[in-house]
């Protein structure tokens, strides 16, 4: 994989990695 | 590719976006140590044991105060690439030439038989691989400020809920909160930041230049003359 593909993913799974995180503390009521 | 960039490596390559990455995880974490003093004095006001950085960093306040201002930076960039689509700012470095408002020909987009060797297959292909991947940008961008925003009211209910319950109320439903004060002055006082700095930078690119950025027009550039990048 290229290295402007390895960025390119990176932050869509970063982005997407929060997203998921966030909303699990918040349906676990934390 | 020319030979000059083909010597490149990886860091070269990619510095603006590992440069932001990096900026991203030290102002996170600054907000961390902050938001976690900031909550400790709130919770001894309250005569409440105060939390480590490790519970803070997994409370729903913290994710509630990182993901409201994510999707207003998502729907900043949302709004931004579909209204540029169509609405022009005369001598504005960020916006298209007068008379290119819509979404132009064929031949000017490189699609279907207008396709050059470089152009990605998606844009060949033609039929819903064309119209799926001309509108992608702004579909991830919509779909992000989507998920964050929705991400944010699920962190934002439950955060409010303990407060709620710390303050001997009762709790509401996800649905309620909705409707709750909360969750729309969080959601409005991101947005009009957003709002405004877009303006700023769409106007003051106008008149304003920045030698070498592409972000601006070249400083000797007319200020009638739009975009044009430097």
């Amino acid at each position: 994989m290229s290295g402007v593909r390895i960025v390119f993913f990176a932050y869509l799974f970063v982005v997407l990695l929060g997203i998921v995180y966030v909303s699990a503390l918040g349906l676990m009521g934390r | 590719m020319s030979v000059e960039e083909e010597q490149y490596g990886f860091l070269r390559a990619n510095a603006l976006t590992l440069a932001f990455g990096g900026l991203f995880v030290a102002t996170l974490v600054g907000q961390a140590i902050s938001g976690t003093a900031d909550f400790n004095a709130q919770q001894v006001v309250n005569g409440l044991e105060p939390v480590s950085l490790l519970e803070y960093v997994t409370s729903s306040s913290f994710g509630v105060d990182v993901m409201e201002n994510w999707q207003s930076e998502y729907l900043q960039f949302f709004l931004y690439i579909f209204a540029t689509v169509w609405l022009v700012q005369r001598g504005s470095s960020e916006s298209k030439e007068l008379g290119q408002e819509g979404t132009e020909t064929d031949e000017e987009q490189k699609i279907g038989r207008h396709a050059d060797d470089d152009s990605p297959g998606w844009a060949r292909t033609g039929g819903w691989r064309t119209a799926v991947f001309s509108r992608s940008l702004g579909m991830l961008m919509g779909a992000l400020f989507l998920l964050t925003w929705a991400a944010s009211s699920v962190a934002g209910w439950a955060a409010f809920n303990s407060e709620q319950l710390g303050e001997r109320q009762d709790p509401v439903s996800w649905l309620g909160y909705l409707g709750e004060a909360d969750f729309w002055n969080r959601s409005f006082q991101n947005w009009q930041s957003e709002m405004l700095a877009v303006g700023s930078m769409a106007v003051f690119s106008i008149y304003l230049r920045q030698r070498g950025s592409p972000e601006s027009k070249l400083v000797g550039a007319g200020h009638h003359d739009t975009g044009q990048t430097g």
